[in-house]
């Protein structure tokens, strides 16, 4: 199902008050940081156990 | 070095690396109420609630699309969880756990009744009709389930220095609902099933620690995460949608419209932090307990108040933020106790 206009501008709107810039964006790549790093941490935690 | 110093220097390696992943927990637990709050908006339930709506009324709606949308984070984070055992080289281990249902896999089962139906549903109830901040921090008041349960069950120790820690959160927890109801009596608009919804998830939640605890004396954690996300996905996937569809509610046609780009991509980033979080969360328990692991895993309503103004821009009320605190201040009571009195984890 293609996202309606409603739809993207409540999506957008979610956004538009961010102190920080592109902040979709941005969310996704610090998950992506944080789940990196939780997993390296993981492989250390499965040789040290 | 003689024996008792490695034992000494072993326990408090063990102590550090437990609120490690309690606070891994706290931090993408946190941050899983951004994509857990923009997929409402997004099509198919955006379009799903309106339709629903029209004929059953807003709660009912909300409810049913609830259930869809968790449905769907089960599924990735089955997804993300294969990428961590994967990546850990667990898949042995999981067929091996998965085999052995009487002793070990029936407690994932039973946590996932908990954890799945009763407390994230409950969150995502709470998240609709009172909102992001109010949901993250609502359920806070259940590592006192998961720590009273866990006493009185298999005797996990819980010092004085716990119970105070857990007061404060008790205290932070009615500051938030009743500061909440307070601020809606004011408005005329008392949204109870939002209310019912944060109590959902805090009694899901910590009933599902004390059980889990339970299941982690005998088996590892990140198999038995992904044992109990997948018992999860079949009470949602081969249970409840199926039911909900039989009651005449269009599941499977709205399941099937939310292969949209946009939706998969934020249901994908929700799977991640939730599942990566709930693996942290499970961990964390054979470490330190299930108490302080709820404990400090509680941070989460910090970090989730902190994400939503970071990304949305959203200042919380008052009360939620003195609510918050007082269960912060909780949280680190337990951080800080000694790691002599962590020793032995159980009473006897």
């Amino acid at each position: 199902m293609v996202q309606t206009e409603a739809a993207m501008e409540a999506y957008n709107a979610y956004w538009i008050n961010s102190p920080l810039p592109a902040a979709s964006t941005l969310y996704m790549v610090l998950i992506l940081i944080i789940a990196i790093l939780a997993l390296w941490q993981a492989r250390t935690f499965v040789s040290k156990f | 070095m003689d024996l008792q110093a490695l034992k000494t220097q072993e326990h408090k390696r063990r102590v550090k690396i437990g609120f490690m992943w309690a606070f891994f927990c706290a931090i993408l637990w946190g941050i899983w109420y951004i994509p857990g709050t923009v997929v409402w908006v997004l099509n198919p339930f955006d379009a799903m609630y309106s339709e629903i709506a029209a004929t059953s009324g807003d709660g009912i709606s909300l409810v049913v699309t609830a259930v869809l949308i968790t449905a769907f984070n089960a599924l990735t984070v089955i997804l993300a969880l294969m990428v961590w055992n994967g990546v850990l080289g667990k898949f042995g281990e999981m067929k091996r756990t998965l085999k052995e249902f009487h002793p070990c896999s029936k407690w994932f089962f039973l946590a996932a009744i908990f954890g799945g139906p009763m407390a994230i549903l409950g969150s995502f109830i709470a998240m609709g009709f009172v909102g992001g901040a109010f949901a993250a921090v609502a359920a806070l008041m259940y590592p006192v389930i998961g720590s009273i349960l866990a006493s009185k069950w298999y005797g996990e120790k819980i010092t004085r220095r716990a119970y105070t820690g857990i007061a404060f959160i008790i205290a932070g927890g009615f500051t938030i609902f009743g500061g909440g109801v307070l601020t809606e009596l004011g408005t005329g608009n008392i949204s109870w099933i939002g209310y019912l919804g944060g109590l959902m998830a805090a009694a899901g939640w910590g009933i599902e620690g004390a059980i889990a605890g339970k299941g982690l004396d005998i088996s590892e954690p990140d198999v038995s995460l992904t044992i109990r996300f997948i018992a999860e996905n079949i009470i949602w996937w081969i249970i409840i949608i199926p039911l909900l569809a039989i009651v005449g509610f269009p599941m499977f046609k709205y399941a099937i419209l939310a292969f949209e780009p946009l939706t998969l991509l934020t249901l994908i980033f929700a799977g991640i932090t939730f599942g990566f979080c709930y693996v942290a969360w499970y961990k964390s328990f054979p470490l330190i307990g299930v108490g302080r692991g709820q404990g400090i895993g509680n941070l989460y309503g910090l970090f989730a108040v902190i994400f939503i103004f970071l990304f949305f821009g959203d200042m919380p009320a008052w009360t939620i933020l003195l609510g918050g605190a007082l269960c912060l201040v909780g949280s680190s009571i337990m951080f800080s106790e000694s790691t002599e009195e962590l020793e032995s984890l159980r009473g006897d």
